[in-house]
């Protein structure tokens, strides 16, 4: 088997949105949305800082689809357009979509959108890979794992553009890849593990 | 009512549909941006109706098929207008969750590529057989074959039971939010008898004014002695839930202060007082159910009640990411962006559109046609 993810180190992240930028270039993401967040943790202000001066600190979290080995979004979906592929990654058949929205209220991680309109992209017309498919009005979607580069062997467009190098892309079932050993290295961790998702993404300092 | 003034009542509820649809062909236009929804309230108006309705269906079918499940003869009397009520209710909830969905043109999907495990499609499956049931039972009550009519109540009220844990289900089964909780069906349940039967009385009450039937003081004062129990098997599980997330003061705490003095707390305190405790108070004493005004007042007073419960359950759910952080949840709506100047939201935001409300006013207006019409054509005439 071949479960494909992402390590994240959030000692090297500096909050610079590279990635989400990257991911929405690449997937021909519409305005208004992204499929990459980058959190300010703990405040409400973006690159706000957390604490009273002198002792503040502050921190970054970067949220895309966390790929769950036990999907909460695609355990709800009624038409089964939510799907885990070969190679474990939560993928979306945006034809079979109805938008009924149960896998959004489902996810806890908020790592979905939806085209609550028809698209609008600023530039007037479609970016990025031509290889991705357009989605419409009335369809959500989320991050792919760039489905169409890591088809190839390539990796994600988060992962290559991050200039902090945070990002580690790979095979979980290898234990032999940078991922792995990052994860049994680092002792990383995953988000809301209480919640049972079993997700794929990690984090670790 | 006289035959000019039901023909003004068709004409402006036939007025109010027909704007509802316009609404509905824009939105179908628009997509669902012409909503107040977002990613981060990305249910409103509409489920918030489909759970109210899926509710007000219940009291109906499970009044009349107690009448034959359990010997009740005197509930047989409005057993017809009873499952007229479900009948209609249970219609319009169909139509909210179809109204709600982004690409309705892909909704076959759900016939052809059905996944088991959704609870989505099991809710499809159970309405789908209640409607069935209920027409059955209009079709045999009408002809008076009560032999018929008395075996299908034995399925009718475990389904009548079970449509309404399968709504609840569709919330109370998502892990990700706060209305994971196994209370969530007999909620459910409590609420739909309670709001169910108080609309079953409201219909009575309204039918013997038009005098198209007559119930008598006795059967309205039973059948709110049976509301008043209602009431407080409702406010049983409720309180039940509240000590829950209330005694731990930790992972419930955050839900309940945004219940209890947050955004959601209006509609929860009337609930509380409104839809409960007052007309419990009203309908405890003998002497004031026999006061049809008394009795009709606690019945809007429980609806009312059951629609705030709708509310503050849908909406608490929604104001609290599991993950908080700024800029916080991209918000996808063009129209609400453009409202709140940013993509960016850190709390969950929602107001309905006009849009919405005109298009709700209006399932509501085809529901109250569908009663005159279907009560004028069933109920034999006097």
């Amino acid at each position: 088997m071949t479960r494909l993810a992402i390590a994240i180190n959030k000692h090297r992240c500096i909050g610079c949105t590279t990635c989400s930028l990257a991911c929405k270039m690449q997937n021909n993401v519409p305005d208004g949305m992204l499929w990459n967040r980058v959190l300010t943790e703990n405040v409400d202000h973006y690159d706000d800082a957390e604490g009273v001066y002198p002792n503040l600190s502050r921190s970054y979290l970067p949220v895309a689809c966390q790929h769950c080995d036990n999907p909460a979004c695609q355990r709800v979906c009624p038409t089964g357009a939510t799907y885990t592929d070969d190679k474990g990654r939560v993928e979306i058949d945006y034809d079979k979509c109805i938008g009924c929205r149960m896998c959004m209220a489902a996810c806890p991680y908020n790592a979905r959108v939806f085209n609550w309109n028809e698209p609008v992209r600023s530039t007037g017309f479609n970016y990025g890979d031509a290889r991705v498919p357009a989605r419409g009005k009335g369809v959500m979607e989320k991050c792919t794992l760039c489905k169409e580069r890591t088809d190839e062997g390539l990796e994600p467009q988060c992962v290559v553009c991050c200039p902090g190098d945070a990002r580690i892309f790979g095979d979980l079932d290898d234990p032999e890849s940078e991922i792995s050993k990052a994860i049994r290295d680092h002792a990383a961790y995953v988000l809301l593990e209480d919640k049972g998702t079993r997700p794929k993404v990690h984090y670790f300092n | 009512m006289n035959a000019t003034q039901t023909r003004i009542t068709y004409g402006v509820l036939g007025a109010i549909v027909l704007a509802g649809f316009g609404c509905w062909v824009y939105q179908q236009m628009g997509g669902l941006a012409v909503t107040g929804m977002n990613n981060a309230t990305s249910w409103g108006l509409y489920i918030t109706m489909f759970m109210f309705f899926v509710g007000l269906s219940a009291g109906g079918l499970i009044v009349a098929s107690s009448a034959h499940v359990f010997g009740i003869e005197s509930f047989k009397k409005v057993a017809l207008p009873a499952v007229i009520t479900s009948t209609v209710c249970i219609c319009c909830a169909g139509m909210f969750v179809l109204i709600d969905l982004g690409g309705i043109q892909r909704v076959w999907q759900m016939l052809v590529s059905p996944n088991v495990s959704s609870v989505l499609l099991w809710d499809m499956c159970v309405i789908t057989i209640y409607l069935v049931i209920n027409i059955l039972d209009l079709v045999w009550m009408k002809k008076g074959d009560e032999a018929k009519v008395r075996k299908l109540s034995y399925v009718a009220l475990p389904v009548a039971i079970l449509v309404h844990s399968v709504t609840a289900w569709i919330f109370g089964l998502q892990i990700a939010r706060e209305w994971y909780s196994a209370i969530m069906a007999p909620i459910f349940v409590a609420s739909a008898l309670d709001s169910g039967l108080a609309l079953m009385i409201v219909a009575l009450l309204a039918l013997e004014k038009a005098g198209k039937l007559e119930t008598g003081h006795e059967l309205i004062a039973k059948l709110a002695r049976l509301l008043a129990t209602f009431i407080c098997v409702d406010a049983f599980f409720i309180g039940c839930e509240v000590l829950t997330m209330a005694y731990p003061a930790a992972s419930g705490a955050e839900a309940l202060a945004i219940m209890t003095s947050g955004v959601t707390a209006p509609y929860f305190w009337f609930e509380i007082v409104g839809g409960l405790l007052v007309p419990f108070l009203v309908l405890a004493s003998a002497k004031r159910r026999n006061s049809y005004g008394l009795v009709g007042l606690s019945c809007v007073l429980v609806i009312l009640g059951v629609l705030c419960k709708r509310v503050w359950l849908l909406f608490t759910s929604f104001v609290e990411p599991n993950i908080f952080g700024a800029g916080g949840i991209t918000l996808g709506n063009a129209n609400v962006i453009a409202q709140q100047g940013s993509i960016w939201t850190t709390l969950g935001t929602y107001a309905p559109t006009a849009i919405e409300v005109m298009v709700v006013l209006a399932v509501v207006a085809l529901g109250v046609l569908a009663f005159m019409v279907m009560s004028s054509k069933l109920l034999p005439k006097k």
